[in-house]
């Protein structure tokens, strides 16, 4: 019969494990001063890239059912049979969508290398 | 039978690979995030399969049957929600290093009674969460096996925390990447063989959609629960005593009765609302709660589903189980992609329904259409087939999503309400909570599964969503601020949908201001906490708190940072920091 598996550790760790751990004091969070400069400029370029994708998300989504209800005649105009309305509901969103989401993500990733690769020192 | 073995076959799965996770499962941090080593490919697959519930693979169907075209808004605002969570969220989220949003509100703004409440509001939303995914599977055991109501919602409840009390996320992984791929393939193969095997004329009236006035056949209808119907005209209704003509009037149908309606009898009406198929029926616009205002509903449930994704919390604990902030960004970009193909569906399913199961709206039952299908179009072997791979698609829907719910829904409790314990704890928290559920499962027959899971969205877009974008691109806010903001949030949200549950209906806006709420709940919890924040003054490590969330992982900066060992502590101190920050906070 398989007896049961035993983590092997030294005494001072098994001691420690078996201890009733008590939570350490919190402690204010620290950046170093390069490290904070270096996160201020990608902070500051990061919240200015996503204004747009954000604005762009709302205007998309929010502006396609105020045309629909703008222009119920779309109803009546049909793609291979399909309501063109439906269309723009159903199908439309998705890829705009995707190609916000793909676009969001390599200028985002972009703006981080592009801080990684500026001189730390002036 | 096929419906048993399906199902059977999903949960038997769904447990072997949860067994399999249990072998790596060794400390608290495997359970919660399985260690966080997962890739962007995977863990995209599994934020899908934990994100597609019973309200998408079934719901929106069924509410486009109740409410009409219109409700292919919802699925958009899903997936737009993935869009709002890669560009504000996702990567500084995951740079904090907290498992979920209590300790969140630690590590940003060290506040015990914010941790405290932010379990709360985990707990109510995964309440209005997990028990339409419960109900949902009573419902559909119900239709499709003819079992008890109470039967399915146990099963579900049983499967789902047997697997997560012995395998927790790490299994919780494999099993929704899995689910992920299963649920596509047995949503998009029989929607195609519905498609080509409906013929013509099926496929025409679904495109130009005729008023559902009269029975076209000699229709039975199940009514599980009570509904009262308001007859127009005389009908021929069978009550199982042969068949009566009734008069116009007031038509009640008891909870468990079976009725059949006469070919050629007038459909009656419910709950004063129009009939599937008219006028308001067929515009893309979601006219809520019949309120004449569809712009304003649409607009209503379109807030909240894109801005409650980012708050909720089984979505957000996933995205710490990628390795870091890059990968967590590049999660949620593909998630995007992969819910986008599976969103292409639903109206097909919900089109069909309103051809061939339009009766299913007077019992209320519409949430089971999608599995009402195939029988509908081949009543052979074929048939019952396709209805066994929707119902087995159904379940891995309800045990994915529950799976990640549970999860949340547990540690919030055993981790930031009642903290201690260990492992064993948790297990024990995962059963206690399902079995809670299951009992709030058991009286909510009656509550559209889409509505149910909007309303999740709602609570999570009032309170979460607020506290996460201030929190990671605001450095002034404070814990008070946060505090009051999340509890203004909850309040306003919850109480709106307890008005609508409770009290007598409203009319007109009214009506859809209280039904869905995130339209005027959001931007007042987003004030309450800038108010309440710039009334009090942050500490001095709040800009450090803040900027840390922006600082990109090291692995994947392009020179190895500068060495800061010799550095001792009084550089480090907040002052030196704010000194290079002090414009943040004007």
């Amino acid at each position: 019969m398989p007896s049961r598996r035993v983590a092997v550790t030294s005494p001072q760790t098994r001691l420690a494990h078996a201890r009733r751990r008590v939570p350490t004091a919190w402690r204010p969070p620290t950046l170093d001063p390069t490290a904070a400069e270096r996160a201020m400029g990608i902070y500051t370029r990061q919240r200015r890239l996503a204004i747009v994708p954000i604005l762009a998300l709302f205007a998309v989504l929010l502006g396609i059912p105020v045309v629909l209800s703008l222009f119920p005649a779309l109803d009546d105009v049909r793609l291979v049979g399909i309501p063109l309305s439906w269309l723009a509901m159903a199908a439309l969103p998705y890829p705009a969508m995707i190609a916000l989401a793909r676009w969001q993500l390599l200028r985002a990733e972009k703006a981080e290398d592009d801080q990684a690769d500026d001189p730390v020192d002036p | 039978m096929t419906t048993v073995l399906a199902v059977g076959s999903v949960v038997l799965v769904t447990l072997l690979i949860g067994l399999r996770g249990i072998a790596a499962m060794r400390t608290t941090s495997d359970f919660l995030v399985a260690s966080r080593r997962v890739s962007p490919l995977l863990n995209s697959a599994a934020v899908s399969g934990e994100y597609l519930s019973a309200a998408s693979f079934l719901g929106v169907a069924g509410l486009m049957l109740k409410d009409g075209m219109g409700a292919l808004w919802y699925p958009v605002g899903f997936t737009a929600g993935y869009l709002a969570m890669l560009t504000l969220v996702a990567a500084p989220m995951r740079r904090s290093g907290a498992l979920t949003v209590p300790d969140f509100a630690v590590a940003r703004l060290a506040s015990r009674s914010l941790r405290q409440l932010t379990a709360v509001v985990v707990l109510v939303i995964g309440g209005l969460y997990l028990v339409p995914q419960f109900r949902t599977a009573g419902l559909v055991l119900s239709v499709v096996a003819g079992s008890p109501y109470w039967v399915g919602v146990v099963i579900a409840a049983a499967a789902v925390s047997i697997t997560l009390a012995l395998g927790g996320m790490r299994a919780a992984t494999y099993v929704q990447a899995f689910q992920f791929y299963l649920k596509l393939l047995l949503f998009i193969v029989p929607a195609m063989w519905l498609l080509l095997s409906v013929g013509p004329t099926v496929r025409h009236e679904a495109l130009h959609p005729v008023e559902f006035t009269h029975f076209t056949r000699e229709t039975p209808v199940q009514f599980d629960v009570a509904v009262t119907m308001e007859l127009r005209e005389p009908t021929t209704v069978d009550r199982g005593a042969g068949p009566v003509r009734l008069p116009p009037g007031e038509l009640t149908a008891p909870a468990g009765t079976r009725l059949v309606f006469a070919e050629g009898a007038p459909v009656p009406t419910v709950r004063g609302g129009t009939l599937p198929g008219d006028e308001g029926w067929q515009r893309p616009l979601l006219d809520l709660q019949d309120a004449g205002h569809p712009l304003l509903g649409t607009w209503a449930v379109l807030i909240a589903t894109m801005l409650g994704t980012m708050g909720l919390p089984h979505v957000i604990v996933r995205f710490h189980t990628s390795p870091d902030g890059r990968a967590a960004r590049r999660t949620a970009a593909i998630t995007v992609a992969l819910l986008s193909v599976f969103y292409l569906f639903p109206g097909i399913y919900g089109t069909l329904a309103k051809v061939l199961v339009p009766q299913l709206y007077l019992s209320g039952a519409t949430d089971t259409a999608v599995v009402a299908l195939p029988s509908q179009v081949d009543n052979g072997l074929t048939g019952t087939v396709f209805t066994g791979l929707l119902t087995a698609g159904a379940f891995a829907a309800f045990l994915a999503t529950s799976l990640g719910l549970l999860l949340v829904v547990s540690g919030a409790i055993a981790h930031d309400l009642v903290p201690g314990g260990g492992l064993a704890r948790l297990r024990i928290t995962v059963v206690c909570a399902a079995l809670v559920v299951v009992l709030l499962a058991l009286p909510s027959a009656r509550l559209d599964a889409g509505v149910l899971v909007t309303w999740g969205f709602t609570v999570a877009a009032s309170t979460f969503c607020p506290l996460l974008v201030l929190g990671i691109w605001w450095s002034r806010l404070t814990a008070a601020g946060a505090l009051a903001g999340v509890s203004v949030g909850l309040l306003a949200s919850a109480g709106a949908i307890a008005a609508t549950l409770f009290a007598p209906p409203a009319h007109g806006w009214l009506a859809i201001l209280l039904a869905q709420p995130a339209p005027w709940s959001v931007p007042l919890a987003f004030a309450t906490m800038v108010v309440v924040s710039l009334r009090g003054r942050p500490p001095a490590w709040a800009a450090a708190a803040m900027l840390r969330l922006h600082l990109p992982d090291e692995s994947h900066a392009g020179r190895p940072r500068r060495d800061l060992g010799h550095l001792s502590w009084p550089a480090r101190r907040s002052s030196a920091v704010r000194r290079i920050t002090r414009r943040l906070g004007r």
